[in-house]
């Protein structure tokens, strides 16, 4: 890895450690490596030992945040690593009322973005078995080859949309703020769909959620889907069948995409961490677009104190529906 | 008939598209104090409007969980309609106003997936408006009737009672 990267981690691990050890937090959430070069996962720190093993990388896209509810079970207080869509999440959590700001300690990360190894894939010709960034570029060693590309080409999706890479709320600021981002329109997708007539979109969503498995991982990992039963497990009433029926899975997406509306926080991770590439952020944008349109622009998870859209209303609200 | 099967696309089972007695189901859910009012007015005024609708009570338009209107289109409807009492008038007075924006981006999102704007309809009925239930009920039929039977989010083995 980059030497920056080196230092970095070795940046982050003495000033968390202080904390873990003291007993500050019984718990540090924050990444380690996997067993490629390319995948950085959970780690669980809990004593010294385990915060040797803290990574951080060009490969630490998991939100962690989403931990947080369910570690707080067993930890008074925990300590976290936060991205700027991860400290967003921790926004969302907290706003949702399902994380007691007071027990996190928030350490910020600002983010370069994060890579995708599909991507390195492509780029190397095959599976790297060397990967060194230096200056904005990365060189890819592997099966005979070797390959230079700009590291802006290797982003993951949500990282190229990305806005805030700067943690919008830590505790504790543990390296230099990398400065806001111009990003792509993030809403360019769904306007093209929009574009096109009704039956035409049908098929398109037809052909799409066919390939859904029903993990609920894009639930699972969602920092806004943190209900304690989710409609999908519900008995009573069942509102979603076991089988495999396209309107199943229409039903499910919709509900998804409508119950997270005005709250997501567009981090991209539900498809992300999607294994079929279902676009679910589009179904995310449409909502966030409409809403934006119907009810004045909103980015959730930048300030807790401010309403989510559909928690609110004016008297005089339009409406996408006539009225008369 | 036979028990019709889905045809591909979103299309209607095949049984449905070929019956030229088709008729289409509508689902009205109708806000307890107002539409529903609204609606025994046009009963007790003998206002007519077609027998497709079938009308569901709900003590508010914002009991409306979508899941319900999912529902409908799952099992047979070819056309939803939400009836509310108006902005302002909401007897748990800001009901509406809440189901005005949640319905607005639902309503969206539906056609976004490929729903025709016409299967789902919001209406604001009064208890006294019941020349205006029948003809949104006349209306919406009409409408209904003129794009045929839906396929759409419906689901396979459902099977026609037609
Ligand atoms: S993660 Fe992907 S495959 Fe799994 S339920 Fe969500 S959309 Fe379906
Ligand atoms: S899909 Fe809906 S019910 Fe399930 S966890 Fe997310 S918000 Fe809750």
């Amino acid at each position: 890895m980059a030497e920056h990267h080196i230092s970095a981690a070795a940046k982050i691990r003495a000033a968390v450690a202080q904390d873990l050890l003291s007993g500050r937090i019984s718990l540090l959430l924050g990444w380690e490596k996997g067993h490629f070069q390319w995948q950085s996962r959970p780690l669980f720190a809990r004593d010294g030992a385990d915060l040797e093993r803290l990574a951080w990388d060009s490969f630490c896209a998991v939100n962690l945040s989403r931990y947080l509810p369910e570690e707080l079970k067993e930890n008074e207080k925990v300590g976290v690593l936060v991205k700027g869509c991860d400290s967003r999440a921790l926004n969302r959590l907290v706003q949702d009322r399902a994380v007691p700001r007071e027990r996190v300690v928030a350490y910020g990360l600002p983010c370069p973005g994060m890579l995708d190894a599909g991507r390195l894939v492509e780029a190397a010709g095959g599976w790297p078995d060397e990967i060194a960034e230096a200056n904005g570029r990365v060189v890819l060693k592997g099966g005979g080859r070797e390959s230079e590309v700009h590291r802006d080409s290797l982003l993951l999706d949500k990282c190229r949309h990305c806005l805030y890479p700067d943690p919008v709320a830590c505790d504790q600021l543990l390296l230099a703020p990398v400065g806001n981002r111009e990003a792509p329109d993030r809403f360019k997708a769904v306007e093209e769909r929009e574009q096109l007539s009704a039956g035409e979109r049908y098929a398109y969503w037809e052909k799409e959620l066919q390939r859904c498995l029903r993990c609920y991982a894009c639930r699972q990992i969602c920092p806004a889907c943190s209900c304690r039963e989710c409609f999908v497990e519900q008995e009573q009433p069942r509102w979603l069948g076991k089988a495999y029926d396209a309107s199943e899975t229409f039903l499910f997406h919709l509900i998804r995409a409508y119950h997270v509306a005005g709250r997501c926080i567009d981090c991209g991770e539900c498809e992300r961490s999607c294994p079929v590439g279902i676009p679910l952020q589009e179904l995310n944008r449409k909502l966030i677009k409409d809403l934006n349109a119907l009810y004045g622009p909103y980015e959730a998870g930048l300030d807790p104190e401010r309403e989510p859209p559909l928690l609110t209303y004016a008297p005089n609200d339009p409406a996408a529906f006539t009225e008369k | 008939m036979p028990a019709a099967v889905n045809g591909p696309a979103g299309q209607a089972p095949a049984g449905e598209r070929q019956t030229s007695a088709w008729e289409p189901l509508i689902v009205a859910f109708c806000c307890n104090w107002c539409s529903y009012a609204g609606g025994d007015l046009a009963g007790t005024g003998r206002m007519e409007y077609p027998a497709n609708v079938k009308v569901i009570r709900v003590p508010c338009s914002s009991r409306m969980n979508p899941l319900f209107i999912m529902r409908a289109f799952q099992r047979g409807a070819d056309g939803v309609l939400v009836a509310g009492c108006h902005p302002g008038d909401c007897h748990y007075s800001s009901g509406n106003y809440h189901v005005r924006r949640r319905l607005s981006a639902f309503k969206q999102l539906l056609e976004f997936s490929g729903l025709e704007p016409q299967r789902f309809q919001v209406h604001w009925i009064s208890s006294s408006e019941g020349d205006k239930f029948a003809a949104v009920m006349r209306s919406m039929t009409g409408e209904i009737k003129a794009l045929g039977p839906n396929g759409k989010l419906r689901d396979r083995r459902w099977q026609s009672i037609t």
